[in-house]
């Protein structure tokens, strides 16, 4: 800049200061970049000029701009081609006093358009190693039509303050679309939050908490209660973070939500769920996921779980007891739908029973280390006296006081059994079963397999029912139920052949109504007797989800060597 | 299992009485699909029902999907508690209009 005149350079300063103000403000960066080239090339006195910037990961320079008798936007050289690719190249401008001297000069635009070019003058814009392209100006108006040192010199210090600005505009640029990215991902996780439960009061047994190590979780909890005071819970943790693991966790939580309040077998609903998200999950992703069904009234929850971290039963003496996943995360392994998954039915006694995902364990405390599964376990039980939703707060906040930010996404489930168990101790207790030491035979029947005896078997089925003790509505459930599964031995065993035979066993035993149906006909597969899907309106293979609806057990035990089939069913009597 | 068939002011009221089991659905069900033939909207009366099974639900199924076919409004009137629990257990009480009495029956598919 020394090398400027002094009235040029006060012309230049005010140029430099003009141009920073126009790409600050501008939201075009292309029509600032062309109104930035006609001020320079007005400014330095050039019959034309063009300005041109590296794409394609620096391969190739593309004109974004020109002014002059020739418009070359779009065109579009090699990176090193050309005086400009030279200037990019080398990272230093020059003067080229005579095109017709220099062999690097490309003729071709002159041939098209008919310009002369006769002196070039060209300027890298870079800012320190940063190249973004070049500035070319042509043919210097007025007296020989050749620039000089001081022109160079002039266009260096505009190229150079003109790179700085675009390069800051670009960063604008990309600062205004992380910024949408960033809002995006707030609104994605305000619905995600949307579709986790609301807290209830202290004393209600079920708490969750959830805290997401960014912005979306792959992580969900639920609960909802029943109409009969039970409470369906889950939580869940989908393989991976950031968007699609939240696409999935949403996905999840919707199906358990929804299937849930109709389905109150967790060994059925996490199959379904299995069933639904094996169809269409994306390949390698997966869920480890819990589902369960607590009875405040007995204080027993059941559950299923499906590849994820073992659940802990906190017992009020202290102890802990571990019960570990019995199938694959959901997702793995396609399934059918009217599969059951094992389940679990542990009484709490007035403890708590824990679901938790990896970020728990796995969590940094304060100390700098990790909380582990020990760590876990001591702070529930330190913290076993407070109310339950700020146990599970103790425990989010010791793993979110550490410095560095959350590693995983933390979330935490509690079914706490201590409101229900003080209720059920404080109310009189309920007369005390019958002792049931051994399984008493209450009926047996052998019957035709004919429509004609159904009637029979159903008189039979209710009295029986009624005398161990069931109510009417469930001993009139039981008796469709035996008349289904006897319907389904007649038509489809015996292939409604007239000399079948149906023996009929009624037993009760601890407390449960257990009825075996033997036939004699050739022996099937259980797999082949499904319930119907319901969605699917058509008269016709109800019976098999009838019985599935009515009965807690339902299965077909090992067939006689002898041939046949027999079929347990098994009711709770109520 | 009994039936009646009567005719009521342009529509068709079939009531269905007793066992409608594995042994009585087949009447059931031609009774129910022969009044369907007759073209006219169609009420069935099932106050009398003792017992329904699956076989029975799925003849009720049959005439109504039938009926729906041939553009005539079907509503099950009356429905005895008995056979209300397995409509419910089988999800059915969704699929079919079902109103408290004949007579509101009747008024819903004139």
């Amino acid at each position: 800049m020394t090398t400027l005149r002094a009235a040029s350079r006060d012309e230049a300063m005010e140029l430099v200061a003009a141009l920073g103000r126009d790409f600050v403000s501008t939201l075009d960066i292309e029509r600032t970049l062309a109104s930035a080239l006609r001020r320079i090339a007005d400014h330095v006195g050039a019959e034309a000029g063009s300005l041109f910037m590296l794409e394609a990961a620096g391969k190739t320079l593309r004109c974004h701009a020109s002014v002059g008798p020739t418009d070359i936007v779009g065109l579009t050289i090699a990176a090193d081609q050309g005086i400009a690719g030279r200037a990019v190249q080398r990272n230093i401008g020059e003067i080229v006093r005579d095109v017709s001297r220099d062999p690097q000069f490309n003729r071709s635009v002159d041939q098209k358009t008919g310009f002369t070019t006769r002196s070039i003058l060209c300027a890298p814009l870079s800012v320190k190693d940063e190249r973004i392209g070049a500035i070319q100006l042509i043919n210097k108006r007025g007296g020989d039509g050749l620039f000089d040192g001081d022109d160079l010199n002039l266009l260096a210090v505009l190229a150079s303050s003109a790179a700085l600005a675009i390069l800051n505009a670009r960063m604008a640029a990309k600062l205004v679309e992380q910024e949408r990215v960033r809002r995006e991902l707030e609104l994605a996780a305000e619905i995600q939050r949307s579709l986790l439960p609301e807290a209830e009061a202290d004393d209600f047994p079920v708490h969750g908490i959830n805290r997401p190590a960014r912005t979306v979780s792959g992580d969900f909890f639920d609960f909802f209660p029943l109409a009969d005071g039970r409470i369906c819970f889950a939580l869940g943790d989908v393989s991976g973070k950031g968007m699609n693991a939240a696409l999935l966790m949403a996905k999840a939580a919707s199906l358990f939500r929804c299937l849930g309040k109709t389905i109150h077998q967790p060994g059925r609903l996490l199959a379904q769920i299995n069933a639904e998200i094996a169809e269409t999950a994306t390949l390698g992703m997966f869920i480890t996921m819990v589902v369960g069904i607590y009875d405040p009234r007995t204080g027993i929850p059941r559950f299923s779980n499906a590849g994820h971290e073992p659940l802990q039963l906190y017992a009020p003496d202290g102890s802990f007891t571990e019960f570990q996943a019995e199938m694959p995360p959901v997702g793995v392994v396609v399934g059918e739908p009217e599969q059951s998954f094992p389940e679990i039915a542990v009484p709490l006694g007035g403890g708590a029973l824990y679901a938790f995902t990896d970020g728990v364990t796995e969590g940094y405390l304060e100390t700098g280390k990790e909380l582990g599964l020990a760590g876990l376990k001591e702070f529930l039980a330190r913290n076993a006296s407070e109310a339950v939703p700020r146990r599970l707060l103790r425990v989010a906040e010791a793993l979110t006081q550490s410095q560095t930010s959350l590693r995983d996404d933390v979330t935490l489930l509690a079914v706490d059994d201590r409101a229900a168990a003080a209720q059920r101790a404080s109310r009189p207790a309920p007369a005390p079963p019958a002792f049931d030491p051994s399984p008493v035979t209450v009926l047996r029947l052998h019957v035709p397999a004919v429509a004609d005896r159904l009637r029979l078997i159903r008189t039979a089925v209710g009295e029986a029912s009624r005398l161990v003790g069931c109510s009417e509505h469930v001993a009139r459930d039981v008796t469709l139920a035996v008349d289904e599964a006897c319907q389904n031995i007649i038509r489809h065993a015996y292939k409604d052949l007239p000399e079948g035979e149906i023996v009929v066993e009624i037993v009760r035993e601890s407390g449960k109504l257990i009825i075996f149906l033997k036939d004699f006909a050739p022996t099937i597969d259980p797999k082949t007797v499904r319930p119907r899907n319901l969605e699917d309106i058509r008269p016709g293979g109800l019976g098999t989800h009838l019985i599935r609806e009515i009965m807690d057990e339902v299965a077909f035990l090992e067939p006689p060597l002898a041939g046949g089939n027999v079929l347990r069913l098994g009711k709770r009597i109520a | 299992m009994k039936h009646q068939i009567k005719e009521d002011n342009g529509a068709l009221v079939v009531a269905l009485e007793g066992d409608v089991d594995l042994k009585t659905s087949p009447d059931a069900r031609k009774i129910l699909l022969d009044a369907v033939t007759r073209n006219l909207p169609m009420v069935v009366d099932l106050s009398g029902v003792l017992y329904i099974d699956s076989s029975g639900v799925a003849s009720l199924i049959e005439a109504f999907q039938k009926a729906r076919k041939s553009g005539h409004k079907f509503v099950l009137a009356a429905v005895s508690e008995s056979a209300l629990r397995v409509l419910n257990l089988a999800r059915m009480d969704k699929v079919f209009a079902i109103c408290p009495s004949v007579a509101e029956g009747l008024a819903k598919v004139r």
